[in-house]
Parts: C-alpha cells; sequence; structure tokens
C-alpha cells in the first residue's frame, strides 16, 4: 500500500530506493527523511518518444519524481483524494486529475478519438478534457483528485453508466466510452451547460464520479 | 452526492444537477414555481430563478451541485422555505412555488421571493457544508447571519436586527452588520458558512 | 431516511462540535471571536470591538496583536453561538498551561483565560495559558511529531516544539540541471525548494492544502459580494 489516506484530502506515501514516485509539481505538503525533489522535464515519461507523446498531447501536466528514503505527504487545492490500487489493469484518467502515483506504473496517453470516432472528439471538446487522456498500468496505486467526494459505480454488460463529462473522474476495466445524446437530454441545456452530452460507459469496469459538475 | 431510486415515478431537480445515471430515464425541462402557466407568470415577476427537469424512468440517478452537502428534509404537509440556489431535487409529488420574503431576500440579493415547497414527500436541499437544524420556540427565539441562512419550516416571524449589538461586528467594510431574528415555531436550516450577500452592507 | 438531527437552544453542544464544520460555544461571560465567524446564536449575547475602552482591562490581559485588533470582537452574556469558517472543518483544542501557535487565519475563538501574542513568524499567532479555542482548518487536521518538513502553506501551526527554521533544497539549485534551469528555465522549479523544518520535541498541525484557507481581509467576511 504505497498511498494511504490521513484524511479524505490527504495522502501519505513512502518512498525508498528502488521506489519513486510521480506527483504534479507542488503538491508535496510535508515530508520527513531524505527526500530529493525534482522537475521531471518528460512528464514522467522515459525517452524522447514519451516526451514527444507529451507535447503533442498537450496533457503537459508538471510532474516532479521523488526519490530518496522517507515518508511524503500530497494534497492539492482542498480536493478530496481517491486512492486506486491497480493490480495489472489501466486505469483512465486526466493528466490534470492525477496527484500522485507509484513510479512502478506504466504511463502512456491515449487518444480518446480512436475509441469514440468522432464523437470521442467532441467529448473532448465539451467536457474540456482534451483529446488525450493518460493511462497508467500496471503493479502500483495512484491517488487521483476529485471536487467533492467520489463514488464508484460499476460498469456491467447490459448495465451502462451515464455520466456527465464534467463529474467524469476516471474508470478501468474493459470499457468503451461513447458520447451521446439522451432522448430530451439536450432539451436541458441551459446555457451550454454541457450536459447536453453524456458519457456513455458500457462493458466491464468500474467508473469514478465526483459529486459536482465542476472540474477541477 | 444523492443516489434516487426510480421505480417508474418521477422526480423534480436543478437543472444540471444530476451527474450520472443508471437504467433507463427520461427528461424533460420544466420551469419552476407553480404549475402550469401560471407558475410561469408568477416566475417572471418574482425573479426566482430556478430551471426545473424532470427525469423520469427506471433506474438510479445521482445528483449533486458543486461539491455542496445535500440534506433531506421530509415534509408531511407544512411548508418549507428555501432559496431556490438552495433546492436541488424533490418528489415530483410536492408543490413548489413562491412566497413574498421581504427584506431578508433584498437583503440576500435574491429578490423579494423565496422558493416554497409544499406537500408530502422529500426535498434535497444543498448547503456549503453539512447543514445544521436549529429549532426556535416563544422561549428561544434565534439570530442567524443572512448567509449563512438556508431554509426554514414552520410558523415563524422573521425580522432584520441591526441592533447596538451588532455594530461592533462591523469591520470598515460591514460583513455581519445585520442578523436574521427568528420568532415563532419552526426549524431554521444554516448552513456552516456564509455565502455571498450582495446588499449584505446596505 | 432518518431525519436530520435537530437542535434547540439547550440541546446544542456545551464547547463541541455540532458537525465536523460547526463548533457550538456555551457563554457564560466573555469569549474573543473572529468577526464573521458566528452563523447563529440564541440568548442574550452583547458584541463589543476590540479597543472600545469598556473592556481595556480584559484586552489588557488576553489579547497583545495590535495588528488584528480589528478583526476581533468579545462576545459578552449568556447564550449558545455557533462557530463556523467557510465550511471548513472546525476544531477545539485545550491547552493546558501549554503554548501552541497557530497561522491568524484559522483561529475563530478563544477563552479570555488564553493570552494571544502575535508569533516571531509572521502571519501566525500563539496562544499561551489554559483554556479553549476554536480553530479551522482545510479538512481535518493532521498532528505530526518532528523532524519533519512542512510546506508552509500546508501548516496549520505547532505546539510546545521550538519556532520552525527555513530549510532550502540546495542540492536542486547546485549542479548541471540546476545551471540549465536557472539560465533557460527549462524544466521549470518543483514549487518544492522551500520548507518549515521542525525539530525538537512538540506537535505539528497540518492541513490538507496550499491555498484556499487564505486569511480574509480586516472585517470583510466571505458574507460580502460585491
Amino acid at each position: 500500500m504505497p498511498f494511504t489516506n490521513l484524511t479524505s484530502r490527504m495522502v501519505e506515501a513512502q518512498v525508498m530506493p528502488g521506489r519513486t514516485l510521480f506527483s504534479q509539481r507542488g503538491a508535496m505538503l510535508a515530508y520527513r527523511g531524505q527526500v530529493r525533489f525534482t522537475p521531471s522535464i518528460t512528464g514522467g515519461q522515459r525517452g524522447v518518444m514519451g516526451m514527444i507523446g507529451r507535447r503533442v498531447a498537450n496533457e503537459a501536466t508538471p510532474l516532479m519524481t521523488i526519490e530518496g528514503q522517507g515518508t511524503v505527504m500530497f494534497g492539492h487545492g482542498g480536493h478530496h483524494v481517491q486512492v486506486i490500487d491497480l493490480t495489472g489493469d489501466t486505469l483512465y484518467v486526466e493528466a490534470d486529475r492525477l496527484l500522485a502515483f507509484d513510479g512502478s506504473l506504466r504511463q502512456g496517453t491515449m487518444f480518446l478519438g480512436s475509441q469514440g470516432g468522432v464523437m470521442g472528439m467532441v467529448r473532448g471538446q465539451v467536457s474540456g478534457q482534451g483529446l488525450f487522456t493518460t493511462t497508467l498500468e500496471g503493479q502500483g496505486s495512484a491517488a487521483v483528485m476529485a471536487h467533492g467526494g467520489v463514488i464508484e459505480l460499476p460498469i456491467q454488460p447490459g448495465r451502462p453508466v451515464h455520466v456527465d463529462p464534467q463529474a467524469y473522474v476516471a474508470h478501468r476495466g474493459d470499457v468503451r466510452n461513447k458520447l451521446s445524446t439522451a432522448l430530451g437530454w439536450r432539451d436541458m441545456v441551459g446555457r451550454g451547460s454541457g450536459e447536453a452530452f453524456q458519457l456513455e460507459l458500457s462493458g466491464t469496469g468500474t467508473v469514478y464520479v465526483q459529486a459536482s459538475e465542476e472540474k477541477l | 452526492m444523492l443516489a434516487v431510486d426510480l421505480t417508474g415515478d418521477s422526480v423534480k431537480a436543478k437543472n444540471g444537477a444530476m451527474v450520472a445515471y443508471e437504467g433507463d430515464m427520461t427528461f424533460k425541462k420544466r420551469t419552476g414555481g407553480g404549475e402550469g402557466l401560471r407558475g410561469m407568470v408568477t416566475r417572471r415577476l418574482t425573479g426566482e430563478q430556478m430551471e426545473v427537469m424532470e427525469v423520469k424512468g427506471h433506474g438510479t440517478c445521482y445528483f449533486a451541485d458543486r461539491a455542496s452537502e445535500i440534506n433531506l428534509v421530509s415534509l408531511h404537509g407544512e411548508k418549507l422555505y428555501v432559496e431556490a440556489g438552495n433546492l436541488l431535487c424533490t418528489d415530483a409529488a410536492l408543490r413548489t412555488g413562491t412566497s413574498f420574503t421581504g427584506l431578508r431576500g433584498s437583503a440576500q440579493g435574491n429578490g423579494l421571493f423565496t422558493t416554497t415547497v409544499e406537500g408530502t414527500g422529500q426535498a434535497a436541499l444543498v448547503s456549503h457544508g453539512a447543514a445544521i437544524v436549529l429549532r426556535v420556540t416563544p422561549q428561544t427565539p434565534l439570530q442567524v447571519d443572512p448567509g449563512a441562512y438556508v431554509a426554514h419550516t414552520g410558523n415563524l416571524k422573521q425580522h432584520f436586527q441591526s441592533g447596538v449589538n451588532f455594530r461592533a461586528l462591523i469591520g470598515e467594510s460591514g460583513g455581519e452588520a445585520f442578523q436574521i431574528r427568528f420568532e415563532g415555531e419552526g426549524l431554521v436550516y444554516v448552513q456552516p458558512s456564509e455565502r455571498n450577500t450582495i446588499g449584505g452592507e446596505i | 431516511m432518518n431525519g436530520p438531527v435537530i437542535h434547540d437552544a439547550y440541546t446544542l453542544p456545551v464547547d463541541d462540535n455540532v458537525n465536523p464544520y460547526a463548533f457550538s460555544v456555551e457563554l457564560d461571560g466573555q469569549w474573543f471571536l473572529q468577526k464573521g465567524k458566528m452563523v447563529a446564536y440564541y440568548g442574550q449575547i452583547g458584541f463589543q470591538g476590540i479597543g472600545l475602552g469598556r473592556l481595556d482591562r480584559l484586552v489588557a490581559g488576553s489579547f497583545h496583536s495590535p495588528l488584528h485588533a480589528a478583526e476581533w470582537v468579545v462576545a459578552e452574556g449568556k447564550g449558545k453561538m455557533v462557530l463556523a469558517d467557510r465550511a471548513f472543518d472546525v476544531n477545539s483544542y485545550d491547552l493546558d498551561d501549554g503554548n501552541l501557535t497557530i497561522r491568524s487565519g484559522n483561529l475563530l475563538a478563544y477563552q479570555p483565560s488564553l493570552a494571544l501574542k502575535q508569533s516571531i513568524v509572521p502571519g501566525f499567532l500563539t496562544l499561551i495559558g489554559t483554556g479553549k479555542f476554536v480553530a479551522a482548518s482545510n479538512g481535518p487536521v493532521v498532528f505530526m511529531e518532528p523532524p519533519i518538513r512542512v510546506d508552509p502553506q500546508a501548516l496549520v501551526g505547532w505546539a510546545d516544539c521550538p519556532t520552525p527554521n527555513h530549510h532550502y533544497d540546495h542540492e536542486y539549485l547546485r549542479g548541471v540541471m540546476g545551471g540549465i534551469r536557472a539560465h533557460t528555465g527549462l524544466g521549470g522549479t518543483s514549487g518544492e525548494e522551500h520548507q518549515f523544518e521542525f525539530v525538537g520535541a512538540g506537535t505539528v498541525l497540518l492541513q490538507s492544502t496550499e491555498d484556499l484557507m487564505e486569511e480574509i481581509a480586516v472585517g470583510a467576511t466571505g458574507g460580502t459580494g460585491s
């Protein structure tokens, strides 16, 4: 368990030789021991390809590398922090919601449009999430930020979940996402509230939803 | 976050307050306030703005509003007075309307009218931090900061108090210059925070 | 579904939390109160500005922060007061012949048996003596023991231990990469070059965030929009 919730808005993690962490810059609240914080130019990804991938993807949330031996406490902006443990599966999450994560997780960038086609592109625009989302894969944990508390909704075959793109935090599992316009939902659009579109998630997995329609 | 299970029945909710749902749902836009055309006209005049949608179907709806706390109020025929912005959703069976609130409304910049909810069923209020419910009796009147007031039920008289007492609380730029004093018999919902009040200083 | 707990003038807690964000003080005498932090009250309570004459003796004994005088009042009388601050977490702390230093914006109220002084560290106030005070924090307060280095913004306060030192991450500023960063700005800063360092015996109080808990201007509560 690399991350432990100290409060609903604060997590603690151990670093030691051979176990590094990545975190959003400036998210460290306190630490004990001999710990180094280095800005990570490649955004946590290794190699030039990773760097280019980042640039193109425009998901360049500034990260820092945390190494050494000690305990580090994280929190940011008073946001709620949800710890998500991965056991070999993949987490899809927007980069700017990532508070901190295990260095052991493989980081990637996924073009959501490839999943949802044209609608995927629209989705990016509607939710302001960009067309790219960060993927974390492997064994380890990630601390994800949300505005308000987070609920986990299971996605089962035949029981898709519809989510307001603004309230969407992350998802995992074998899940297809597409942007849909529910019958009548479109009528609800106030001043372009964005709720004309909903994110439909189907397949098998879990979606994390925050108790707010406000982006971070 | 509020989860509402629907089995063919419907719920009225603040527009844009639904964050997720499972199952089959249909959505209908409505104008808040009283029922039908007359309600709409009332709305226009009162300036209380509340865009309402009616959600109907089978499944579970999840409602939330800017990470606010959600407080459930069970009504058994009595009337709930609430600022429109604090009303998240109600059982479709509850009647919503408007009521003249006088000075308090004007001080809050929320117009002279407040939303009323009446009937038997549940209403969900949002507040900044979990609201606390304070009872008012004839022996124990209650003073509340206008910015912390959320809603009330019962037979309460409310009036502004700007007594000498409060002079001391006024800084250079005001703040708690005025308090609402509730007298009578009823319940007042107070949030542990002070929202922006436009006319707080008067 | 259970209804919410209904409180009245008699069942409101005595000097205890109503919920994580609201605190009920039973007043029978005097309390110091930061302006704009009271959301409701029952009973006969008067409020006096500090420096208005009548309370000179009380102020001389318990209030030594001219910088913050305009932000405080003395509540006097008998009744129950509900304190809250922008839905931040609120807690009470008891000092028994002790001292605790706290970020001035986080302190809501304290008993006159405590003396309030300005800390050497800017923006912090020190409470000395025996008594109770009420403070807010962004998220629940986490208690830590030194040695620890803390982001200045996440610091709520500290008790008993020596005043903190500044700690700078020198390693970061040196070396090849440090030079490149300094000259090109490439890579930016980690934002973690400076901390408060606590050593010795005592307790350090942390909150979850760097921002949001900023002090509000004198007398202007969150309640005045304009």
